[in-house]
C-alpha cells in the first residue's frame, strides 16, 4: 500500500514510464487484433474478404456464416457433451481434491510422506501414451463419455494449492468444535468446507477451462461421432478444406466461405470462457499467489 | 476418535493404534489413492511395455518379454533422430523465447503505476492462456491463410503471398511467437507474485539513497524474483524433451515433418496412424522420460551447488 501511495505522488512522467506503457500496449494490442480479426472475417460475405482481409469496421455484415454453422448439429452436439463433461466432471474434480488435499494438510499420520512423494513423482513421471492407453481401454471406457470424466481426476498442482490452503487454517478451529462435541465427519463439513470456500472456487474455475478445453481424451477414446467433445469437433472443422454448401440454406451459400465458416465456429467455442474471463480473472491469479506462497 | 491425542501420546501407542486413531484420515485418502493407482501408476507399471513383445490387442499383462529389442528397433529408425533433433531444437528456441518474456512482461507490468491500466493489461495478457490450442491454432491458421490478414499486409507491401503451411523455415519461429503470445501474459503473474512478496520499504531506503528507477529495478526488483526464476528454470528444464506436444500436433502437416516432427508426435504416429507399434512407442516415451528426470535431478544438483535455496528437492 505503502509504495502506491509514493509512486502516485509522482507527478513527471519519465521516459521509462514511456517506454512501458508503450511497449505493454503494443503487447496488449497484439493480443486483441487477431480476435478482433477473426470476428471480422466471421460477420462478413466472402466478397468483402476478398477485397481487403485488414476489416476495421466491416462495409456489408451477415450472419450467413452463423447460419452456417448451425445448419448442421455437430456443434450443438459437441456442446452438450462438453456440458455433461463439465457438470459431472468438475464436482468430480473437486471431491477428490478436497478429500485428498485436507487428509495430506494433516499434521502428522504414518505414511504421510510416502503418499506425498508417490503424489509429487507423478508430476515429474509418466507411463506415457500408450500405457495410458491401454489402462484406459483395458477398463472398459473405450468410446465411452466416461473416458473423458474419469482420467482427469486429481491436477497434482491444484490439490498442492488448496493442501497449501487447508494447512494455514488456524488449529484452534477444530480444536474448538472438537470440544464442542463434532465428529470428524461433521467438522469437515461444517466447517473446512466453508472457510475454504475461496480456494475451492479458484480451482472450481482452473477445473471448469480445463474441462472446457479438453480434446486429447477425446481423440484417443471416443469414436461415435454424437459422443465427441467440443474442442474436438471444432479440431476436425479447422482441418476441413472445403465445406459442403449444398446442404446449407440456399439463401446463405453464396455468402458463406471456408475462412468464414471457420471463423464463426472458433467464436462460438470461445464465446463462454470469452465473456466470463474478465469478471472472474482476479480468482486465477489468486490460484497463483496461494500457490507461490509454498515456494 | 480423537486424532490429536496420538500426538501427544505417540510414544505410548503402536503404529496400529496410531493408524486406528488417524482412521479418518486415511478414509478420506481412499478415493485419490484410487485414482493415482490406477491413472497414474498402472500407466507408470506399463512402460515395461518398452521390453515386451506388443502390437495391437495387446494388454499391459502378459506379453512376451524381448529385452532391449524395441529399443534397437528405435535407434535404427532415422525418423526417431529427427523428431529427436527438432525435440532439442524446439525446446532450447522455446527456452530462450518463452522464458525471459515473462520475466520481461512483469518487470514492466510492475512498473505500471496507474493500477487501473495495469489491470486491464493484465486481463489483456493473461487471457489467451485460457484458450485451447484448438482455438489457438484455428486462429492462427484464421490470419496466415492465403486470403488472410497476414498475406494482406505483406501483398501490401508487393510481397507475393506465403504459403505458411508449406514453409519449413517459418514454422518453427511461428511455434515461438504463436507459443509467447498465448502463454506469456500468464507465465509474467508467477513473477509479479514473487515481486509483490517484495518489502516496499526496500523500494523506499533506495530512493532515499538516491538510487535510480533503473537501479531499483535492478537490485530490489530482480533480486526479489530471483529466486522463482531459478524454480522456473529448474522446473523448465526438467521438461526440455516435452517441447509442446498440443501446439504442435494442431499446427503441423507432413510437409512440415523434418522441422517440427517432436518425440511426442512421433510416437503417436507410430501408435494411431501407421500402425501400432506399441512396444517401439512406450520405447521411445521411456527414453523420453529418462532424458527429463535425468536433466531435472542434474539442474537441481548444480543450482544446489550454487546456492542453497535454489533447488526444488
Amino acid at each position: 500500500m505503502k509504495r502506491l501511495r509514493i509512486k502516485k505522488k509522482r507527478k513527471k512522467l519519465d521516459i521509462i514510464d514511456y517506454i512501458v506503457i508503450v511497449t505493454l500496449s503494443l503487447f496488449a494490442i497484439s493480443i486483441i487484433i487477431p480476435f478482433y480479426n477473426l470476428l471480422m472475417v466471421s460477420i462478413v460475405p466472402q466478397k468483402v474478404y476478398l477485397e481487403n482481409p485488414f476489416i476495421m469496421i466491416p462495409k456489408m455484415a451477415t450472419l450467413a456464416n452463423y447460419k452456417a454453422v448451425f445448419s448442421d448439429s455437430s456443434i450443438l452436439d459437441g456442446y452438450l457433451i462438453t456440458l455433461i463433461v463439465v457438470l459431472v466432471g468438475v464436482p468430480y474434480n473437486l471431491f477428490l481434491i478436497f478429500t485428498f488435499g485436507y487428509a495430506l494438510s494433516k499434521r502428522k499420520f504414518w505414511g504421510k510422506n510416502f503418499v506425498l512423494n508417490m503424489v509429487i513423482i507423478t508430476m515429474f513421471f509418466s507411463g506415457g501414451t500408450i500405457p495410458y492407453f491401454l489402462v484406459v481401454t483395458s477398463l472398459g471406457l473405450f468410446d465411452n463419455i466416461l473416458a473423458l470424466i474419469l482420467p482427469y481426476g486429481i491436477n497434482t498442482f491444484y490439490m498442492l494449492i488448496a493442501r497449501n490452503f487447508f494447512q494455514q487454517i488456524p488449529k484452534s478451529l477444530e480444536e474448538s468444535a472438537k470440544i464442542d462435541g463434532a465428529n470428524e465427519f461433521r467438522i469437515l463439513w461444517s466447517i473446512i468446507l466453508p472457510v475454504s470456500r475461496p480456494i475451492m472456487a479458484t480451482i472450481f474455475l482452473f477445473c471448469v477451462v480445463d474441462r472446457w478445453n479438453e480434446w486429447w481424451n477425446g481423440l484417443l477414446f471416443i469414436q461415435t461421432k454424437e459422443l465427441r467433445p467440443l474442442q474436438l469437433i471444432l479440431r476436425n472443422i479447422i482441418n476441413t478444406q472445403n465445406f459442403n454448401t449444398s446442404n446449407m440454406p440456399p439463401a446463405i451459400q453464396h455468402l458463406v466461405f471456408s475462412e468464414g465458416i471457420k471463423a464463426a465456429n472458433i467464436f462460438i467455442v470461445m464465446l463462454p470462457i470469452m465473456l466470463v474471463y474478465p469478471f472472474v480473472q482476479k480468482h486465477f491469479i489468486k490460484g497463483v499467489l496461494i500457490g507461490s506462497i509454498k515456494s | 476418535m480423537n486424532s490429536n491425542m496420538s500426538i501427544n501420546n505417540k510414544s505410548r501407542f503402536s503404529t496400529w493404534k496410531r493408524i486406528k486413531a488417524n482412521r479418518f484420515i486415511y478414509f478420506l485418502l481412499i478415493p485419490g489413492l484410487i485414482f493415482y493407482i490406477v491413472f497414474a501408476y498402472l500407466p507408470m507399471y506399463g512402460v515395461l511395455l518398452a521390453f515386451q513383445d506388443v502390437g495391437i490387442g495387446s494388454s499391459l499383462l502378459g506379453n512376451e518379454w524381448i529385452g532391449l529389442e524395441n529399443f534397437q528397433r528405435l535407434f535404427e529408425d532415422e525418423e526417431f533422430w529427427i523428431a529427436f533433433r527438432n525435440t532439442i531444437i524446439i525446446s532450447f528456441g522455446r527456452l530462450i523465447t518463452g522464458f525471459s518474456i515473462p520475466i520481461i512482461l512483469a518487470i514492466l507490468i510492475n512498473e505500471l503505476w496507474h493500477s487501473k491500466i495495469k489491470k486491464t493489461i493484465q486481463t489483456i495478457v493473461t487471457f489467451p492462456h485460457f484458450l485451447s490450442w484448438v482455438i489457438i491454432s484455428g486462429i492462427i491458421f484464421n490470419l496466415l491463410s492465403g486470403d488472410g490478414l497476414v498475406n494482406g499486409i505483406i501483398e501490401f507491401f508487393g510481397h507475393d503471398k506465403y504459403y505458411f503451411s508449406k514453409e519449413q523455415n517459418l514454422f518453427r519461429p511461428l511455434l515461438y511467437v504463436s507459443g509467447i503470445w498465448k502463454s506469456a501474459g500468464w507465465g509474467s503473474v508467477i513473477y509479479l507474485a514473487a515481486i509483490s512478496g517484495i518489502n516496499p520499504e526496500l523500494y523506499e531506503a533506495a530512493t532515499i539513497d538516491g538510487a535510480s528507477r533503473l537501479q531499483r529495478i535492478r537490485y530490489i526488483t530482480w533480486s526479489g524474483m530471483k529466486p522463482v526464476v531459478v524454480l522456473m528454470l529448474l522446473l523448465s528444464i526438467g521438461g526440455i524433451m516435452n517441447a509442446g506436444f498440443e501446439q504442435i500436433f494442431l499446427m503441423y502437416n507432413p510437409t512440415l515433418y523434418d522441422v517440427s516432427d517432436i518425440i511426442d508426435t512421433y510416437v503417436y504416429r507410430r501408435t494411431f496412424v501407421d500402425g501400432a507399434d506399441y512396444g517401439l512407442s512406450t520405447a521411445a516415451g521411456l527414453f523420453k522420460s529418462v532424458i527429463n528426470i535425468t536433466l531435472l535431478i542434474f539442474a537441481n544438483y548444480i543450482s544446489k551447488r550454487i546456492d542453497k535455496d535454489y533447488s526444488i528437492f
